[in-house]
């Protein structure tokens, strides 16, 4: 299962993470969230050991959402040293997804 | 878990009827969506002069006819909008409001909206601007935001809405008449264009401006990025090869939303191709 973040934990899970971390901004309402989530879990599975994969649910961690300027979900941001690098709004196919992020970890 | 189909084909004007017909031909557990009407063009299309076969046989006719055909063969039209096919490798799962339909494959022969796209609206994509207002109304809790409606769909958005978010502004793109319930205003005048820096913050019209936190434009059918992410297009087409494939394995397109010329003839053939290539992907599954 892709860790799930909460506000406190955000600074220490992502922003000071040694590898490059992929968030999943989601929320229990938004069906196109549960379609990515599958694609998710497979790519924390395969490139577990480079990248870091989690989850913040939008409605419990308003704060970051806002800090983020999540306004539609899904939205996935590439973390690395500390910065957002990447954002992605929306469904996406997993080959296709792994073809965008594989920059910036490989 | 929903039992799964071997085609779903989106969409009952010509090529998707033709598609149906040459996947129910070889046996497939198919499923036909589309809208009241089917094809609307047919409908509005006095006299075809270039159909092989039928000289001057009016649209309408036509029309009908091709719905008999279908229905002759045990072939059911569900009259459903699709807002979402998402590709999950083995399989695809195609959003229906709140039900999820399972399937292996995909035509997506929807057809082509000649409408423009206001100025903005794909720079704010996502930042502001949306294209389903109930699937991210949460997020503007307590804020104010505007609904462009293309169609009287656009309504009920409003309504929804405006339970939600502190303030709505209902923008009709139609002949207007109904009354809305909740705290709705009506602008009737003509966006020009969705202003902002990285977010969206207002529409612009002739005389003035209107700040919102968020836009949503309501139309017939979501542009095609839209109802399938990641769907690689060219210009303003689906992008497709010989074999109607697109760029997601098991997806094809057929018709006028895979290009021009936008003919019933070539409609008619693309989605026999396209459902020909979906039958023999289904068969390279198995083995």
């Amino acid at each position: 299962m892709v860790l799930e973040v909460s506000q406190n934990e955000f600074d220490k899970e992502v922003l000071n993470s040694q590898r490059p971390v992929l968030v999943d901004f989601y929320a229990d309402w938004c069906q196109p969230c549960k379609m990515l989530s599958p694609v998710i879990e497979s790519i924390s599975h395969k490139y577990g050991e480079m990248l870091k994969v989690v989850k913040v649910n939008v409605d419990k961690s308003a704060d970051i959402a806002n800090q983020y300027s999540i306004n539609s979900i899904p939205t996935l941001i590439m973390f690395k040293d500390k910065k957002a690098v990447k954002t992605f709004v929306g469904f996406k196919p997993q080959p296709i997804l792994e073809k965008e992020i594989s920059e910036f970890f490989s | 878990m929903n039992e799964i189909y071997d085609v779903v084909i989106i969409g009952c004007g010509p090529a998707g009827l033709s598609a149906s017909i040459n996947a129910k031909i070889r046996n497939k557990k198919l499923l036909l969506l589309g809208v009241e009407l089917c094809s609307p063009k047919l409908h509005k299309t006095p006299i075809i002069y270039n159909y092989p076969g039928l000289p001057n046989i009016k649209g309408e006719d036509l029309r009908q006819s091709l719905i008999r055909h279908v229905e002759s063969m045990g072939i059911e039209i569900t009259k459903k909008k699709a807002d979402g096919v998402y590709s999950l490798g083995e399989e695809f799962n195609i959003l229906c409001g709140n039900e999820t339909i399972r399937s292996k494959t995909c035509i997506i022969a929807t057809g082509i909206s000649y409408g423009n796209d206001i100025d903005g609206e794909k720079e704010f994509l996502g930042n502001g601007v949306g294209y389903c207002a109930t699937c991210d109304a949460p997020l503007y809790k307590g804020k104010n935001v505007a609904i462009i409606g293309y169609t009287s769909e656009g309504e009920e958005e409003a309504e929804f809405l405006s339970e939600v978010c502190s303030k709505v502004y209902y923008i009709p793109m139609y002949k207007f008449s109904s009354k809305l319930k909740g705290n709705i205003e009506i602008i009737n005048e003509i966006p020009l264009k969705i202003i902002g820096n990285k977010h969206a913050s207002g529409i612009l019209f002739n005389n003035s401006t209107l700040n919102v936190d968020g836009v949503f434009l309501i139309k017939e059918t979501a542009p095609m990025e839209q109802l399938v992410p990641g769907l690689e297009l060219y210009e303003k087409h689906i992008k497709v090869n010989r074999n109607m494939e697109t760029n997601i394995p098991g997806l094809y397109a057929a018709g006028d939303c895979a290009g021009k010329p936008y003919q019933l003839a070539k409609a008619v053939g693309e989605g026999q191709i396209a459902a020909l290539s979906a039958v023999s992907y289904i068969d390279k599954m198995k083995h």
